[in-house]
């Protein structure tokens, strides 16, 4: 029974044409990946859909009738639930209080019911086995938890039609399973549930059919995924089939190393690691969510103070105490994993954020600089990245996510980084960028940058680290020599993690 | 805002559109506001009687010289985030060590200046240190530095005037350069070059934007942002006690009572030059020629409205109106350009 039809639409903003006569059909009880790169046009489908934006031309439908959504609160009021990728919770109100959020009383003054609202709320955590008291403030949640509140508020609409715009994308794999399972059951119910993913392993794990786009069109049109393979996916994808990832395992490098840790404890709470990065040694450190990674990298960019041990920079011990100290006197940077929010300063020019690292180290004696001097050192940089921007003056927030990470990353190379940490490098970007950046890294590590690789990718971090740090609850739980061989490595890293269950 | 447009739909492989710099002009506060004033100065010009006589171009160009200072104490804050309510406090500490200087201690006028100035820088200093430090909001920091300046200064002071200053400084005040051009303005006007040049081309001045727009962005990208916000009011402090130092020179003495109570008389023009002159409230943008087009713009509103005898207290009621009116136009434009993936 097909829940939800889109037919033809079309949608063009001042110079650009984001959707052309695009279509997809969605039938209850089947999950429907909707694929594309970024800025191909899923977003903006999304927001047409839920009425955010409205169609220059073309029909969406809802069983069979056309819907023309105002607003987001009427698709829901509609049945048509969404979960967008960034969350929408108010993280001081409870777990009851959120899902419930739209009907917390009829009047204004209306005094609201906790204990039905508790009751209602539980109905909805129990149907998607999530386990908290409804009570419970959701900023003391975790951020898979979160995600399962989101889908219960969407669900609590009684929902026929629910939209996941990247569910998984800050979730670890144990979480994405469990999310999945609820997923499987919501299907099975009858749910028309539609899955917007850049991991096709997951596509393929539970979608049954797919909707590409490229360019704003459609490159297939709910197609069945059983008839498909992931070859096919990509090549709709990008267009042409995907390139072999596979590299061979790189020889070890016995250089003296670069950052050496030992015993080294910090405020943000990691006790007794030991960690050793090569120049040339692209080391990788993975672990769950909530293990100390990112604020690990935090702690040796100084951002937490260090309690015990040693931190060797070259052999010399060292003690560094802000990010200006690691960039400038130890030639360290750091990638962050949220872009937008740390990374990147979206309202200034792509110059201006692909030069903040060198400002210093370019300005004359009285302090003054000239945007062509900057130009000249960051310039060759974005064009080895092969940034697509019309300027370097542009406003970096209209860019795409991967041209944007690419300009994160520009930045630590215009600065000439001797250590370079990558958190997360590939979220939230296409493919093409995502294989891009993983040549960047090794052919870095080629050119003797010593590179620390966080992330949760388990196929990123076994294409692309040399061995692999697993880290668990804020300390180095043993080490994996990494040679590409994906079941095996992937085991022993899950095996260090759940030692802790074991023992 | 700053996010929004993130998202937006670029087709791969070709470039994303661009606003002409023709179409950022025009949707800019300074095109509007400089059309805004030719066209109050030409109406009141053709209109009221005595609007251009020397005197009264000379005495509005004074008074935009001085609003203008204030406005960019204010924005050289605002570029942060924050703000100072202390701007008025501080212009008339300085205004008032300005006077001691001179009539107590029988330092030279060459002298006193760049010591008065340098007082506002450290209280700007005072200011941004416990900004930084407490992680509190600046405007309960400045909300208590305020009444602490002020305090301590009427104390100090007695609250009394210094009114025998050396004769040069009314001198000053009084001055004509070019006919009908006061050198108050003139130095706003360097002023203002120095900022434009500063906020361009200066490392401090582009880590300010930086730290303004994204603070743990700048941080994570190597930039000291305590220190820069710090010299954040710094500026601010340094720009208000040259604003005070320009109110003493037009009185030709140093009076408590310069700036009202606690020195709010500024509060109104100084954040009004800054926003109607398109500087961002969130921080992270300043418009330098913005600020002294928008003080232009009030004082030939006020000046127009005054010769047309509307009492003084309308015109502050009219200048709340336009705070309002700016502030609303700013956000309309933003929600303008984001919907258009501009910003």
């Amino acid at each position: 029974m097909t829940a939800l039809q889109v037919s033809h639409v079309s949608k063009s903003f001042p110079g650009v044409r984001a959707l052309h006569d695009v279509s997809m059909t969605m039938t209850a009880g089947s999950v429907h990946a909707l694929l594309g790169e970024n800025g191909a046009g899923k977003s903006t489908l999304i927001k047409i859909v839920t009425g955010i934006y409205k169609p220059d031309s073309g029909t969406v439908s809802m069983n069979g009738a056309t819907v023309r959504f105002a607003n987001p609160r009427q698709a829901a009021a509609g049945g048509l639930g969404v979960v967008h990728q960034e969350r929408n919770l108010v993280t001081r109100f409870s777990v009851g209080e959120n899902i419930l959020l739209d009907r917390l009383g009829n009047r204004a003054l209306s005094l609201v019911d906790y204990a039905s609202l508790h009751r209602e709320a539980e109905k909805w955590l129990k149907l998607l086995d999530l386990d908290v008291d409804p009570r419970t403030i959701v900023s003391r949640l975790s951020v898979a938890q979160m995600q399962l509140v989101e889908i219960g508020k969407a669900l609590s609409l009684q929902s026929r039609v629910l939209l996941l715009d990247e569910p998984t994308a800050s979730l670890t794999p144990n979480e994405s399973t469990v999310l999945f399972r609820i997923l499987r059951r919501l299907r099975d119910d009858g749910v028309a549930i539609g899955f917007v993913s850049h991991k096709l392993e997951e596509v393929f794990d539970i979608c049954d059919r797919v909707t590409v786009l490229r360019d704003g069109r459609n490159a297939c049109d709910s197609a069945d995924l059983s008839q498909l393979d992931r070859g096919d996916v990509v090549q709709m994808m990008i267009g042409r089939a995907e390139r072999i990832t596979t590299r061979a395992p790189r020889p070890r490098t016995d250089a003296a190393p670069y950052l050496e840790l030992r015993g080294y404890g910090s405020g943000a709470g990691h006790r007794d690691i030991n960690l050793t990065v090569r120049p040339g040694e692209i080391v990788g450190l993975y672990g769950l969510v909530g293990a100390g990674r990112s604020e690990l990298a935090r702690a040796i960019l100084g951002l937490s103070k260090q309690i015990a041990g040693e931190v060797r920079v070259l052999g010399r011990a060292v003690r560094i105490t802000s990010v200006a100290q690691a960039l400038h006197d130890h030639g360290i940077g750091y990638v962050s994993e949220d872009r937008k929010a740390e990374g990147l300063i979206l309202m200034h020019s792509v110059l201006a954020n692909g030069g903040i690292t060198i400002w210093r180290k370019l300005a004359n004696a009285l302090g003054l600089l000239r945007d062509t001097t900057i130009a000249a050192r960051v310039g060759p940089v974005l064009k080895r990245l092969e940034l697509k921007t019309p300027s370097v003056h542009q406003i970096i927030g209209n860019l795409s996510g991967g041209n944007q990470q690419k300009v994160s990353v520009a930045k630590w190379l215009a600065a000439g980084v001797r250590l370079l940490i990558i958190d997360e490098p590939s979220v939230g970007i296409d493919i093409k960028t995502k294989a891009y950046l993983h040549d960047l890294i090794h052919e870095l590590a080629e050119q003797g940058t010593a590179i620390l690789l966080i992330t949760s990718d388990m196929p990123e971090m076994i294409d692309v680290a040399d061995r692999i740090l697993v880290m668990d609850s804020y300390r180095i739980k043993g080490e994996v020599e990494n040679d590409r061989s994906y079941d095996p490595v992937s085991r022993a890293i899950m095996g260090l993690i759940h030692e802790r269950a074991a023992a | 805002m700053a996010h929004a447009g993130a998202d937006r739909p670029i087709p791969p492989g070709s470039a994303p559109r661009r606003m002409s710099s023709g179409m950022r002009l025009l949707l800019g506060n300074e095109f509007g506001l400089a059309v805004l004033i030719l066209l109050t100065a030409a109406t009141f010009a053709l209109t009221l009687d005595g609007f251009t006589s020397p005197f009264s171009v000379y005495t509005i160009g004074r008074q935009i010289g001085i609003d203008t200072m204030i406005g960019l104490a204010m924005m050289a804050v605002i570029v942060t985030g924050g703000l100072d309510l202390s701007v008025g406090a501080i212009g008339v500490c300085s205004a008032m060590l300005f006077g001691w200087l001179m009539q107590v201690m029988g330092v030279p006028v060459l002298v006193a200046v760049p010591l008065a100035v340098l007082f506002g820088a450290s209280l700007g200093f005072v200011n941004g240190f416990t900004v930084v430090m407490s992680g509190v909001h600046s405007f309960i920091i400045t909300l208590a530095s305020m009444s602490i300046f002020f305090g301590v200064m009427i104390f100090l002071t007695k609250a009394a005037a210094f009114n025998g200053l050396p004769p040069q400084v009314q001198a000053f005040g009084k001055m004509r350069v070019l006919p009908g051009i006061s050198p108050l303005l003139l130095i706003t006007v360097a002023v203002c070059a120095a900022l434009v040049v500063f906020y361009r081309y200066s490392t401090l001045g582009r880590q300010m934007l930086a730290a303004g727009a994204n603070a743990r962005a700048a941080e994570l990208s190597g930039i000291r942002t305590g220190r820069v916000i710090v010299a954040c009011h710094m500026l601010t402090g340094l720009l208000a006690a040259i604003a005070g130092l320009m109110v003493t020179a037009r009185t030709g003495a140093a009076v408590p009572s310069m700036a009202g109570q606690l020195g709010q008389d500024w509060l109104l023009p100084a954040f009004l030059a800054p926003v109607l002159g398109g500087t961002l409230l969130s921080g992270g943008r300043v418009s330098v020629i913005g600020t002294l087009l928008g003080a232009t713009f009030i004082n030939i509103m006020t000046s127009g409205l005054l010769l047309m005898r509307v009492g003084e207290f309308w015109i502050l009621a009219f200048l709340g109106m336009m705070l309002l009116i700016a502030v609303l136009a700013d956000r309309t434009r933003q929600i303008f350009l984001t919907s258009r993936g501009m910003i």
